[in-house]
């Protein structure tokens, strides 16, 4: 993600969540941040149960998220080369002996000192605010219910369009070892068919979705249960992820037979040659060993959902 | 939801989880408790989250993918931190070649801290690490924790209460880790990556921290020393131990095998190819890694006939001092401060002064001889060495470090370049973190000088400048050698300048003479001073024995003897670290430097 992409990002995760955006430019957002956003992103557990408890009104925080720092930095000096230009140095002498003074005893004092302090956040691909943003986009983004908005030229106001129902999965799969990679998978299945599209989520983006039953419109009778669309998305997965080239895990699977061959040629004589009292602890430390590599080396796939729903798109598929 | 792998849980699937095989060697695990959840809130018609976040919930995930099993993910995450090539090739090597488990045993200030961050970075972007476990000298635990958190964006914890140990990434002392009640929870706890930073002091088996360390239970594993090899080979076979036991064979068979006298191994060839598979050393004269130069100046100069005069005069009431004392040394390093103060300013002295003034007894005869010395400071009007740093910082144009030993001294320059329209700033220890950070700022911004009294701790690193003028020299080597490591490090781009003022006829004459021309301080390479001091110092520190030499001449001849001395015999040390390594005791000189080759070397 390059900064582009990150501000368009936190952009859209304001607008989603209601959020009320001050100051924008393409380099940064000072925004009031709405409760929603105010409880995934301040790390304020305690102020909300309070805040819950009480029935109080929340005092939402505000936030400067800065999503290119150079050209941010850039703007503000330009900023303030242009302050400094109209207004050259036309201060009150005594307010100027008042601020020395003050500096003096207190260091640097902020002229601005009543107004509400708005913390600064770098937001760059791998910082911990946007990192706690990709999670409360997640938090709140997993289980969806959405139609399908008509396309309404040519629509009669007399007829009724037929939407299908489709389960719609997108899945990260891990391929790990002691090193790792991943792929995400998009299945959608047609619940009334048991038809199976990959790369569902491509779709969806391409339609207008919204959360409520649009006019006109009839859903066609569910021709499977849940439960068999969603053997229908693992089979497919597993049917995809079979034709995969597995060299990788044969090779980590040499690796945790050659590690496991090695500790035991330093554990065996090793327990070979100790005293008796001392046997069971070697041995432990002889197991811990085994199970770290096992750990270390194991292959393994693993898949789990990122987020899923019901989407009802129009025709029967 | 990601699958949690620990040695326990990966055990016992549970029933949310379903698992086939895709490969002989590996099964398929899908997890199903999206489906279950899915359903109930079908069940009970909603919740429905936006489609705007589960849009955005499914690109962070797209931005986050691990795509390839080589490329480093993590450097495109860390704006802060721009790693050197044999540093993130060190950290392929670690992550591609030898799966987690490595010495990382570069040569002191080529930047193994950067090369675990990296490792431990790379692991937590990629979901293989969660929990990790970073043991180090006490006195490293803030500095690491810094580093981890502003180079790395990675919320490492101090461990400072029982409770810390909850914390996803811990930095502890081995010391308090090993003790109770933190050793049952550290030793109960699955630690995806332990890093051990100054490893070599685990190389002796029979220690409560080699034990220790033997019972951690770890997936990845690096250990951090400059000094692999510092006595003998069985130390490295216990260290490699730690990672891989077995890697050299069984005890007996390593001794049988690589063994010929405790510091001498034999089938070299095949000892080093063992080794390369789980140390990697890179040296300060592999390619790719490239100190700048540096050049050093000193700048003599004649004291004013007024700051002579108070020179003198401080000498003769030091001396004094010293004979009524009747030898006693305690007391007289304060004193002798007062002359080694002269040199630097006269702020300096007169701080110095006042507080002497107060300390002693209202009717002793030594306050009317204070008087007169402060009289003495009254008469100087200019600081000779002040004003030809002014003229060398006008000359160099550039940005400019000014190290005094003194507050006062500090001060006094602040306003001196202040009056002369220079902007200045102040650094020194005693501000807190923020104030620090901010006289960075500025001194990278727009004040062109950085007036600093300390040159320790990490945090200070001015990369950006390579000007220094040592406005006065710190009797203690080890501290001008942090001085010049402030600017004189890995990533300066141009040769670095140091400039020594230097007072002629006056013992800060001898000092420069003695750091520059007998210990050869300047030229150093980052790190041997270590090894030179550390065999010096027998009880006595080089400070110390210096003050001593001072008071306990008679004249200047007998003075200059007395430092001659020394530093013959320090450069005779440095020969001899010279020739041998780091090993003061190898049998010959060659095999050291045979060791040394035996770990991998790293060619970016």
């Amino acid at each position: 993600m390059n900064a582009k992409q990150v501000h368009k990002f936190v952009g859209r995760y304001l607008e989603a969540t209601e959020c009320s955006i001050l100051e924008k430019s393409p380099a940064h957002y000072t925004v009031k941040l709405s409760p929603q956003a105010d409880r995934e992103l301040t790390n304020r557990p305690y102020y909300w149960s309070f805040v819950d408890r009480v029935g109080a009104e929340p005092e939402t925080m505000s936030f400067l998220f800065v999503t290119d720092k150079d050209k941010y930095e850039a703007s503000l000096q330009a900023k303030t080369a242009m302050e400094e230009k109209i207004e050259p140095q036309q201060q009150d002498s005594q307010a100027a002996a008042a601020d020395a003074a003050l500096a003096r005893s207190f260091g640097f004092i902020n002229g601005s000192i009543n107004a509400p302090r708005i913390p600064r956040e770098e937001l760059y691909f791998g910082s911990r605010k946007l990192e706690q943003l990709f999670e409360a986009a997640k938090s709140n983004g997993s289980f969806v219910y959405l139609f399908q908005e008509p396309d309404k030229r040519g629509a009669s106001p007399f007829q009724s369009t037929a939407y299908t129902a489709w389960l719609g999965v997108n899945m990260k799969v891990e391929f790990a070892c002691d090193r790792k990679r991943e792929e995400i998978h998009s299945f959608g299945v047609s619940l009334a068919t048991g038809h199976c599209i990959d790369g569902f989520h491509e779709r969806l983006l391409k339609a207008k979705l919204t959360p409520r039953l649009p006019a006109n419109v009839h859903v066609t009778k569910n021709g499977i249960s849940f439960g068999k669309a969603q053997t229908i998305v693992e089979q497919q997965l597993e049917r995809k992820l079979k034709t995969y080239d597995y060299t990788w895990a044969t090779e980590a699977a040499k690796r945790l037979e050659e590690e496991l061959e090695r500790i035991q040629t330093y554990y065996e004589p090793l327990i070979g040659h100790a005293l008796d009292e001392n046997k069971p602890a070697i041995q432990e430390q002889y197991e811990q060993r085994k199970a770290e590599i096992r750990w270390q080396y194991e292959p393994r796939v693993t898949a789990s959902a990122i987020n899923c729903g019901i989407f009802h798109m129009e025709g029967i598929e | 939801m990601t699958f949690d792998n620990s040695p326990q849980t990966a055990a016992d699937p549970s029933q949310a989880v379903s698992k086939r095989k895709l490969h002989p060697h590996v099964d398929l695990q899908v997890d199903r408790s999206w489906f279950d959840e899915l359903q109930q809130r079908i069940g009970k018609n909603g919740p429905w989250d936006d489609w705007t976040l589960y849009q955005l919930a499914m690109e962070a995930e797209e931005a986050k993918r691990v795509e390839s099993f080589e490329e480093l993910q993590c450097l495109k995450t860390l704006p802060a931190v721009e790693p050197m090539p044999h540093q993130i090739s060190t950290a392929s090597k670690v992550l591609h070649e030898m799966g987690g488990r490595a010495i990382l045993a570069d040569e002191v200030g080529l930047g193994k801290t950067i090369e675990a961050g990296l490792v431990l970075k790379e692991y937590m972007v990629r979901g293989l690490v969660r929990r990790a476990l970073i043991l180090v000298p006490a006195s490293l635990v803030l500095q690491w924790v810094r580093e981890l958190n502003q180079k790395f964006g990675i919320s490492a914890v101090a461990q400072k209460k029982e409770h810390t140990w909850g914390y996803d990434v811990v930095v502890a002392s081995i010391d308090t880790a090993k003790r109770d009640p933190h050793r049952e929870r550290v030793l109960g706890t699955d630690y995806d990556l332990i890093i051990i930073d100054e490893a070599h002091k685990l190389k002796n088996k029979k220690t409560t921290n080699y034990q220790f360390a033997t019972q951690l239970r770890k997936k990845y594993c690096l250990l951090l020393t400059a000094t692999p090899i510092q006595n003998d080979l069985d130390e490295l076979y216990n260290l490699i131990t730690l990672l891989k036991p077995g890697q050299l064979g069984g005890q007996s068979e390593f001794a049988a095998n690589f063994v010929v006298d405790k510091r001498l191994p034999k089938n070299e060839d095949q000892l080093q190819e063992a080794l390369s598979t789980v140390m990697i050393r890179n040296r300060r004269g592999d390619g790719g890694i490239h100190f700048t130069r540096r050049f050093v100046k000193n700048i003599p100069l004649s004291l004013s006939p007024e700051e002579k005069a108070l020179y003198d005069a401080v000498t003769g009431f030091v001396k004094e001092r010293y004979d009524e004392s009747g030898g006693d040394m305690s007391s007289m390093l304060s004193l002798v401060t007062l002359q080694r103060e002269v040199c630097s300013s006269r702020d300096a002295v007169f701080l110095t002064l006042v507080n002497l003034f107060k300390k002693t007894s209202e009717d002793s005869p030594i306050r009317p001889k204070i008087w007169e010395l402060v009289e003495k400071i009254k008469g100087i009007k200019a600081n000779t060495k002040a004003e030809k740093a002014m003229e060398l910082v006008k000359e160099m144009n550039e940005k400019v470090i000014i190290f005094t030993e003194y507050r006062a001294t500090q001060e006094y320059l602040l306003q001196f370049f202040r009056s002369h329209d220079m902007m200045a700033v102040p650094y020194r220890g005693g501000m807190n973190r923020g104030k620090k950070d901010w006289m960075m700022d500025l001194f990278r911004g727009r004040a062109q000088v950085l007036i600093a009294t300390e040159a320790g701790g990490e945090g200070i690193n001015l990369q950006f400048c390579h000007h220094m003028i040592n406005f006065d020299l710190p009797w203690n080597p080890m501290r001008v050698e942090q001085r010049i490591g402030r600017v004189h490090r890995l990533g300066q781009t141009e040769d670095v300048r140091i400039y020594n003022l230097c007072t002629l006829g006056t013992i800060e004459e001898h000092i420069v003479n003695l750091l520059h021309e007998k210990i050869n301080l300047f030229e150093l390479v980052i790190g041997e001073l270590d090894h030179i001091l550390e065999r010096f110092e027998g009880g006595d520190s080089l400070e110390q024995r210096l003050a001593k030499a001072l008071l306990e001449s008679g004249n200047d001849q007998d003075l200059q003897r007395q430092l001659s001395m020394l530093g013959s015999s320090i450069s005779q040390i440095r020969e001899e670290v010279k020739s041998t390594g780091s090993n003061p005791y190898a049998p010959k000189p060659d095999l050291l430097i045979r060791t040394d080759r035996l770990g991998t070397e790293v060619n970016p």
